[in-house]
């Protein structure tokens, strides 16, 4: 055990230069959904240009493209606030 | 460098500021509400991310992912308000953030940063644009210097060749001028007006030096030979007390042209400005005039006075009444008895003074009178008359030192000489 110390010291930097990097949850499907219902809850939800943008977000999403599509709904979101 | 940090290091900044600006607001939401504030912040600001570079992760004190849309914590920051570059993956693939974290007190920890993938590309198409831009401007820069080197040098080659053949001592090249009336020919005109200067100089030493010469050897010549023939002689004291009388009248003769050498020397050089002081040349005019009437009255002329009861301006008190005196002993040498001398003074309307010395004299001719101030110039029909040749010298660098001039006139009949002073 004593002899493997140093081995195992050697070995600690490689292993945390290899942890995984941090990956971004927000383009993905679920994210989408997430943001699908808190685009509802809204007062204006269903004001133009709001509702238009929120439903090809999620046409997007559907059609396999997250990222666009989270993007439309952060849009949607943004216009639904605006127009309070 | 200025560009630089005007255009790239001005996206660093933003995002900086955004993230300080960020992390802030997150704090004032724990303050306010605690980890469940704090969380509900970081929904709704990821949900009008609208450019979907936002990047957050809230952990609790066990490292539990509270909020956020991170999985983990980013490798390689530290929660203690430190800045961090790190990566993080983006749809399968590693892209570059920037990273602001800050812990709470209870162990909570935070992580705002933002995706800088984007503006990365857009710093290297600037630093790219910067780098070419720069050659570029260098290589114009170069080749414009080594243009602008050769033609100064091609303008300046006539002058350092003319400057070269006068060091060797060829005087008589000047700088050939174009005709475009630049700089460089206005250069030109000054060395070539500085050498026509120079060698006026040279030329007037030449003959000073070969008046002097000349016009001493003559008294020289007569005191040695009376000496000579005294010694020579019977030895009668009479004889022997007229050899000596002659030769000392001659050797007085030679001392007054070493005197009037030096003081022409003296007033040209300047150095008897710092003797300048204000004084009424009315009053000095009228002392010389009082000198001069007893001559004028010996030789039945007749000198007429036209002087102002004052008249101020500063100057040499001596050399302006040498100059006047020469300007007087002139005239009455010149005017036959009968004559009429007048000496007239006033003050010019720009501050300077004019003194006129008028004769009615036979005068002189053009030729003459051009070359009057010159060094023991004396015109053919004065050759008869005792002089050196040197009072009209002195009275023009009298008049050059108090910055005026001597000008000759034709006063039909006679002589006009106008002595122009400056305010001093």
């Amino acid at each position: 055990m004593r002899a493997l110390l140093p081995a195992l010291l050697l070995l600690a930097p490689t292993t945390a230069a290899l942890e995984p990097a941090a990956r971004v949850t927000t383009d993905s499907r679920e994210y989408c959904a997430e943001l699908a219902r808190r685009f509802a809850t809204l007062p204006n939800a269903e004001a133009e240009p709001a509702r238009s943008l929120a439903a090809e977000g999620v046409r997007l999403c559907d059609a396999g493209h997250p990222r666009t599509g989270v993007a439309k709904l952060r849009r949607a979101i943004r216009a639904a606030r605006m127009g309070q | 460098m200025v560009l630089w940090y005007a255009t790239a290091g001005s996206l660093d900044r933003q995002t900086d500021a955004a993230l300080r600006t960020d992390a802030l607001g997150l704090i004032e939401s724990w303050r306010g509400a605690g980890a469940r504030g704090v969380a509900e912040a970081v929904a709704e600001r990821l949900a009008n991310d609208v450019e979907g570079t936002a990047i957050y992760v809230f952990l609790d004190p066990a490292g539990r992912r509270v909020a956020g849309n991170l999985d983990r914590w980013p490798r390689g920051v530290e929660p203690d308000l430190s800045w961090t570059f790190t990566t993080v993956q983006r749809e399968g693939t590693e892209a570059e953030a920037r990273v602001f974290a800050v812990e709470f007190g209870d162990g909570h920890r935070v992580a705002v940063g933002r995706d800088v993938a984007e503006k990365n590309r857009l710093r290297e198409l600037l630093a790219e644009g910067i780098a070419w831009s720069a050659v570029t401007a260098t290589l114009f820069a170069l080749a414009g210097a080594a243009l602008l080197r050769r033609a100064v040098e091609a303008r300046l080659r006539p002058a350092a060749q003319t400057a070269q053949a006068i060091a060797a001592g060829d005087l008589s090249r000047r700088v050939p001028l174009s005709r475009r009336e630049d700089e460089f020919d206005r250069l030109g005109e000054s060395m070539n007006a500085m050498l026509d200067r120079i060698d006026r100089l040279m030329e007037g030493v030449r003959g000073v030096s070969d008046s002097i010469a000349h016009d001493l050897r003559t008294p020289i010549a007569r005191a040695r030979a009376k000496l000579e023939e005294a010694l020579g002689g019977p030895g009668e004291p009479e004889a022997l007390r007229a050899a000596m009388e002659q030769g000392i009248a001659d050797l007085d003769h030679i001392t007054r042209v070493f005197g009037a050498l030096l003081r022409i020397a003296e007033a040209e050089a300047g150095a008897r400005r710092a003797a300048f002081a204000p004084l009424d040349l009315a009053a000095v005019l009228r002392d010389v005039a009082e000198f001069y009437a007893a001559v004028a009255e010996s030789r039945g002329q007749a000198l007429d006075l036209g002087l102002p009861p004052r008249l101020e301006m500063v100057g040499d008190r001596d050399l302006l009444a040498q100059a006047v005196g020469n300007l007087l002993d002139n005239a009455l040498k010149f005017t036959p008895p009968g004559g009429r001398v007048r000496l007239l003074a006033r003050a010019l309307p720009r501050e300077g003074v004019e003194i006129v010395v008028e004769d009615t004299g036979p005068g002189l001719s053009p030729e003459d009178r051009a070359r009057a101030g010159e060094r023991f110039f004396r015109a053919d029909s004065s050759r008869a008359t005792p002089g050196s040749g040197l009072g009209l010298s002195l009275v023009l660098a009298v008049a050059r030192l108090h910055g005026g001039d001597l000008t000759l006139e034709d006063a039909a009949p006679g002589l006009r000489a106008a002595l122009r002073l400056g305010p001093g």
